[in-house]
């Protein structure tokens, strides 16, 4: 078993179910016994380009349909904020070398349908490996900066901050997820 | 440094209580109850019930990092951090930076310096300890005998339980002794369905996790301001309804309705004072957090409940001719037989069907399996028993990053509830040890100049013996229900501290020269000393501890107050 499959049981115990995002943050504060110090920037973390570039990214993993979509949510900063504030240098570099990646691919003079072809390669090429990988980061990122997000929960979910009692029920028909605010 | 010793009678109390957490909040209760003018002496900073539970109203967008730790936070708090502390609740872990302490074996040492401590952290399962808890020790001839018994405690369950408030199911087990209860939670289909199989297929009884939640507000509760439980599973961030019990909101309120009660914050007891001519306590010294300006307080009776660690700790910092090796340790055992449960294994495993199934509300708590090993005709080649917490939930968005796809679909995909899916967390016992133990560094000091705290301590045998149990026994409950994927898991980060319930190394005991308290949690060689959190501990039990301290600190105080009004402290 790896150690995020490890951390999520511990995450149990106490009730709490861990997104996704949150169990990659803990792979990385394992690595934090060693001396490597987490960079901190102020400003920007990548280039205008590449922040463009995942903005496009990010819009195609949750497009607007009649809903809200990833660019309408704010997904393009958060993930430079998160990027910046809650990663490693290693995951940053990661991270870093894959939008580089598509940089050199010319991604934004690509049509939809070849942007999309492209991210699916992507996405087969990371899910050989069982290590952190751009398209991981990116996705978290992604889910996480939209589901989260209040046009996101809004738009998604039947969002109930004060449910009053628990109980088991039957589901309707095309039910909504309910979602409690219980996340951060 | 400035010394300001004023010993007037501003300074000089009935009662001095350290800490103000879980089991001194109850000590501060009691003795302000029965009439005492009590001190509370709190290390950390003040927290105000409601008020300071900045982040408990707050929904997941207006956080910064939508529950992340940012790695700067989650360096300077790593031993807590990493496994329960989010964006809304980080401001409760202590930062471990700023408290440093020595690991010669992997300790994780979580701590909440602040009003109420970790009572304001704890995930509230609370379980009476069963009768054979109390005498397992003596029959098994390890470390030694309790000097009391199931029988000792019930009226002081009793006590305890009515005013914490406990929702759960009577189940009549002597395996778990029921507690006096609020009504039970609910379970999901999936768990219901859980319950019926285990009991069909392995004669195991399954019950609903017995939390102290409000679930339906008894007239005492909604005296001190507590209200009924919402479920929204946010009490990590405090409890904005008082409707899980903590010391801050329940037992601090009920001392202060006393008018007899104070606190002073910010205050590091550094070491108790001894009398020597009278053998007896008479008040502590104390080093302000903020200006490390060192003060003394007194009283005639001293109440330790700074958690295990912290009160042991004041004892051994407390050395005179009398004591030179820590107040009250002529038996050496002041630091030894360290303990904890064991856990981070289990099984887990996906559930096909119940597509129809939901539940409405966030439900905090979980199911409890309790002891089946080494119960009845049941024998193991270890000692001792193991219980499981877990619960069946529906995976929600979250499960798209590992998901193949992206997109429209995916993207409306995520909006659905996800499968189900179950885990099953086992609890296992930690036997007594007399070389598991803490000491005091002998140069390495924090920036208060105390001596650094040294954790020496590791499962052995018996534990590791435990566990192919867990993780196996986990599994066939998993499988006898049918669940699909059944992976029983055992993870290498499992090691002591992490099981968050650290008891022991100021044991309880009949006889001076091997145990450090009484049957009353008093200190054998100082007699207006109590200990009452989980210091006093002999075994450890397979079920949460809480509950225990709570009854053993209300069941000291009375007898302390007792003792005091008969002269003979
Ligand atoms: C995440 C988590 C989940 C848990 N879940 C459960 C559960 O489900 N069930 C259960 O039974 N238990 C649970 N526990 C354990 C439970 O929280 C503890 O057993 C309980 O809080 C111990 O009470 P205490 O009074 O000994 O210590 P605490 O509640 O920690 O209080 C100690 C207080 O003393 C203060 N202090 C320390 N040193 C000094 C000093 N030198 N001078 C002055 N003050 C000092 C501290 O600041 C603190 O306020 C959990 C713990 C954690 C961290
Ligand atoms: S679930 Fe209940 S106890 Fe927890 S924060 Fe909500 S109301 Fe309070």
């Amino acid at each position: 078993m790896n150690r995020r499959e490890a951390v999520t049981h511990v995450a149990w115990i106490l009730g709490g179910v861990f997104s996704a995002p949150t169990l990659q943050a803990m792979n990385r504060w394992e690595q934090i016994g060693s001396q490597a110090t987490a960079l901190r920037q102020s400003g920007s973390f990548l280039t205008e380009t590449q922040h463009e570039i995942m903005a496009r990214v990010a819009e195609l993993i949750i497009p607007r349909t009649d809903t809200p979509g990833a660019i309408d949510a704010g997904v393009p900063d958060f993930m430079e904020v998160m990027l910046r504030d809650c990663y490693r240098k290693p995951a940053q570099d990661t991270f870093l070398a894959g939008v580089g990646a598509l940089e050199q691919k010319g991604f934004l003079k690509l049509s939809a349908d070849q942007q999309t072809a492209l991210l699916k390669q992507v996405e087969a090429e990371a899910q050989k490996t069982s290590d952190s990988s751009f398209w991981l980061i990116t996705k978290e990122l992604t889910l996480l900066g939209y589901y989260t997000s209040e046009v996101g929960v809004k738009a998604s979910f039947d969002y109930q901050p004060i449910p009053g009692r628990f109980e088991a029920i039957k589901i309707k028909p095309g039910q909504k997820d309910f979602m409690y605010g219980n996340q951060a | 440094m400035n010394l300001n010793i004023k010993a007037d009678k501003a300074q000089t109390y009935d009662a001095i209580v350290v800490g103000s957490g879980m089991t001194g909040g109850w000590a501060a209760k009691e003795l302000t109850e029965k009439g005492l003018k009590v001190l509370v002496l709190e290390r950390g900073y003040e927290l105000k019930h409601v008020e300071d539970y900045k982040t408990a109203m707050k929904d997941p967008w207006e956080f910064e990092h939508r529950g992340k730790i940012p790695i700067v936070a989650a360096e300077e708090h790593y031993a807590t951090m990493y496994f329960s502390a989010k964006e809304g609740s980080q401001y409760l872990y202590s930062n471990d930076k700023e408290n440093p302490y020595i690991q010669k074996r992997p300790f994780n040492w979580i701590r909440a310096y602040h009003t109420g401590g970790k009572s304001l952290l704890w995930g509230k399962h609370t379980y009476r300890w069963n009768r054979e808890d109390f005498l397992a020790n003596a029959k098994q001839g390890l470390g030694v005998d309790w000097p009391i018994r199931y029988d000792d405690l019930i009226p002081w369950y009793n006590y305890v339980e009515k005013f914490v408030g406990i929702s759960g199911q009577a189940e009549g087990l002597a395996v778990l002794p029921d507690s006096n209860f609020l009504p039970p939670m609910a379970m999901t289909a999936p768990e219901i369905h859980l319950k019926k199989s285990v009991a069909q297929k392995l004669n195991r009884p399954i019950t609903i996790g017995r939390v102290a939640h409000l679930t339906k507000p008894q007239p005492w509760h909604t005296a001190v301001g507590r209200a009924s439980c919402q479920f929204r599973n946010r009490c990590s961030r405090g409890c904005p309804f008082g409707a899980y019990f903590s010391s801050l909101a329940a037992t601090i309120p009920a001392a202060r309705q006393t008018n007899r009660l104070t606190i002073v914050h910010n205050a590091i007891v550094k070491e108790i004072i001894l009398d020597d001519k009278a053998q007896k306590a008479k008040g502590v010294r104390v080093i302000d957090q903020n200006t490390l300006e060192v003060r003394e307080f007194y009283a005639k009776l001293i109440f330790l409940n700074a958690g295990t660690i912290g009160s042991t700790s004041i004892l051994m910092n407390s050395k005179s001719a009398r004591f030179p090796n820590g107040l009250g340790n002529d038996s050496d055992q002041l630091g030894r037989n360290l303990m904890d449960h064991h856990l981070a294994i289990g099984a887990r495993a996906d559930i096909e069907g119940f597509e129809d199934d939901y539940f409405f509300g966030a439900r905090p708590g979980s199911l409890y399996i309790p002891r089946f090993r080494n119960w009845g005709n049941d024998k193991r080649d270890y000692l001792r028993g193991f219980g499981y917490q877990g619960g069946a939930s529906r995976a929600d968005w979250s499960r798209g990053a590992t998901e193949t796809g992206f997109g429209a679909d995916f993207k409306k995909k995520m909006t659905q509830p996800g499968p189900w899916k179950i885990n099953l967390s086992g609890f296992g016992e930690v036997l007594p040890n007399p070389n598991n133990r803490f000491y005091l560094s002998e140069d390495q000091k924090d920036k208060w100049g105390l001596p650094q705290i040294v954790f020496d301590a590791d499962f052995g045998e018996n534990e590791r013996a435990m566990r192919k149990d867990i993780m196996n026994d986990g599994a066939e409950m998993l499988e006898a229900a049918g669940f699909k994927n059944v992976v029983p898991y055992d993870n290498p980060v499992a090691h002591m501290g992490l099981g968050i319930h650290e008891m022991g190394t100021a044991r309880m005991g009949k006889d001076p020269k091997t145990s450090v308290l009484n049957k009353f949690n008093q200190v054998h060689a100082c007699k207006n000393v109590f200990v009452t959190d989980g210091s006093a501990m002999t075994s450890a039990s397979n079920v949460n501890p809480s509950l225990t301290y709570m009854a053993l600190t209300a069941r000291a105080a009375s007898y302390a107050v007792e003792q005091l009004k008969a002269r003979s402290l």
